[in-house]
């Protein structure tokens, strides 16, 4: 009877929590539902149909392994990881010093700074489609570049006597979806570093200019310890999406595919969600690892940077 | 030590002229082939691609503004932006007030829950919620439903994330008293609070709808993947590049039709557009 009761107590006071809580529950629920709905159905479905094998399109055989040891094996699936480490290492840096460079010149103040900021932000507005499009005619056989280099425009020097094809060379392809990627993301690295800029205090650079420092010096020993926070951000996220990239090497050099590339390859064009959902977990997997070693690499150099 | 400064000067001058113009040239680029005479392709060797406007004209304009594959295409993608707005907006905003407003057990756990959504990688993502769609029971959705509801994955945590900053900066003055003369809680969040937070939320939708109108990945995994004539600009534009001869004309004006929307807006939501861009994980 008493338990009965204490039971029934406990109840009315989860309802009246419920009542009491009610605009809260009813307007935290459906967004976060949704949310973790798609997480669910994206976790759930990306390991299971890694762990399915597919021949033609059909279900062949589910929980092996055989995807993922069919890509240890598989020397397009190691070839295509290099190009992505690689596709990282050169995007991520450069990033950091073409978006330093865009925050150094903006952190001025002059008279159209607002407007400069503006147009130094138009790649952002482009969709990344659109910018892979003008690439492709830049760089195509009889586009400008091509042109320019064979020396028939009169105001520039003969380079190469043969029309080159960037797009059928490995190494220019992926230079050129790098170009394309540094030169879209380049405004999101510029705004946090600019936001890292503005929040170092006058007062340092005035202290250290009565004790006759240069601007050199200035930039080696103030601006860039002090920017080590953002610095960092800026790696660890660039090289993120360095890591997941699609649409430039997709667009530009679908001959030589990255990561990303060879998801689209399998599941699109090959009818293989199984090894396709495979690279996708790899990629996860790579992601974190990255992430995680460049946080501790960072946090060394930090400590070695920053003396205090 | 005048003069090293004047040097100091030209050289960030000549650095912000050479930032702008390595900006702006693709742009001017496409602008020039979209309105240039198909013979500035077509050279026949005779005269290397001419830098400027080559017999300016309009032509290919006027083609896709009277093509109805164009409008068709244009229509799905206005249609799915606008059902991806509706959504974040209707799923968002009140989860955004109540983080904005409300301490409660959990807050962090699901803030980190919004964030890690957007930590997995989109190529990895788009093989499950494709897969998804295809099944039997969801193969018949229409095509704007299923890439609107991918959409609004994306979207969402940006739209929670702006609208929190925008109710944050509403005073709470304003409904303590519409509680004193009695108002509900919904009630005062829909007729005073949704009017008020008005502007800045109209900038989180601006910046939802070309996040979806600009989307590729999503949009192109769910159209290859079931059988459809009309197909989301993006993928569209894509679509002409597999041509034998990609025509760069045709690309160019079509390319400047995508983009034309996106520039005006981001111009009118450069502010929130900022905030949305350095929040952390970013698209």
């Amino acid at each position: 009877m008493n338990t009965a009761l204490k039971k029934e107590d406990k109840w009315n006071k989860f309802k009246e929590g419920l009542k009491k809580n009610s605009f809260l529950i009813w307007t935290l629920l459906p967004g976060f539902l949704y949310i973790i709905a798609f997480f669910v159905i994206v976790a759930f479905f990306l390991l299971k149909l890694s762990l399915t094998s597919y021949n033609g399109g059909m279900t062949q055989e589910s929980l092996t392994i055989a995807n993922y040891l069919k890509l240890i094996e598989s020397e397009e699936f190691r070839t295509a990881f290099v190009r992505t480490f690689i596709f990282v290492l050169i995007t991520t840096p450069l990033q950091l010093v073409t978006g330093l460079i865009g925050a150094i010149l903006i952190n001025k103040k002059f008279k159209f700074r607002g407007v400069v900021r503006s147009i130094l932000l138009l790649p952002l507005a482009i969709p990344t489609i659109v910018t892979t499009a003008t690439l492709l005619l830049l760089f195509s056989k009889g586009g400008h570049i091509t042109s320019l280099l064979m020396g028939e425009y009169p105001w520039f020097p003969k380079i190469t006597q043969h029309e080159i094809s960037f797009l059928n060379k490995e190494s220019l392809a992926l230079g050129i979806s790098i170009l394309g990627k540094v030169w879209r993301d380049t405004p999101i690295s510029m705004l946090i570093l600019l936001a890292g800029l503005q929040s170092i205090s006058e007062e340092q650079y005035e202290a250290a200019k009565t004790m006759g420092s240069t601007t050199i010096q200035n930039f080696f020993y103030i601006t860039l310890p002090l920017l080590v926070p953002s610095i960092s951000s800026v790696l660890v996220l660039r090289s993120i999406e360095a890591w997941k990239e699609f649409i430039f090497p997709y667009i530009l050099a679908p001959s030589y595919p990255v990561l990303g590339v060879l998801i689209e390859k399998y599941y699109v064009q090959m009818f293989d969600p199984g090894t396709a959902s495979a690279i996708g977990v790899i990629l996860i997997i790579v992601i974190l690892i990255g992430t995680t070693v460049l946080n501790w690499i960072l946090k060394k150099m930090q400590s070695y940077l920053v003396k205090i | 030590m005048e003069r090293r400064w004047n040097l100091q000067k030209i050289i960030w001058f000549a650095m912000i002229i050479l930032s702008i113009f390595i900006v702006v040239f693709p742009i001017y680029i496409m602008f020039k082939y979209s309105i240039s005479d198909r013979s500035s392709w077509i050279t026949g060797g005779r005269y290397p691609v001419p830098w400027w406007p080559f017999k300016p004209t309009f032509e290919m304009y006027k083609y896709y503004l009277s093509d109805t594959r164009f409008w068709g295409n244009g229509f799905l993608s206005i249609k799915i932006a606008l059902l991806t707005v509706a959504l974040s907006m209707f799923f968002g905003a009140p989860a955004a007030y109540s983080l904005a407003r409300y301490k409660f057990n959990g807050k962090a756990v699901l803030l980190f829950l919004i964030l890690s959504i957007r930590l997995i990688p989109d190529i990895s993502s788009v093989i499950p919620v494709a897969t998804v769609f295809n099944f039997a029971f969801l193969y018949n959705l229409p095509v704007t439903l299923k890439v609107a509801l991918a959409h609004t994955l994306l979207g969402l945590p940006y739209v929670i994330y702006i609208a929190q900053g925008v109710f944050e900066t509403i005073p709470v003055d304003l409904e303590e008293q519409a509680h004193i003369m009695g108002a509900g809680k919904l009630y005062t969040f829909i007729r005073i609070i949704l009017p008020v937070a008005l502007p800045g939320l109209a900038a989180g939708a601006i910046y939802v709808f070309l996040l979806s109108w600009n989307e590729f990945v999503f949009s192109y995994f769910i159209t290859a993947t079931s059988s459809v004539d009309v197909l989301p600009l993006p993928v569209y534009l894509k679509s002409l590049f597999g041509a034998f001869t990609p025509n760069p004309v045709s690309i160019a004006t079509l390319s400047l039709l995508v983009s034309l929307p996106v520039i005006v807006f981001t111009f009118i939501i450069q502010k929130y557009m900022v905030a949305g861009t350095t929040a952390g994980a970013v698209k």
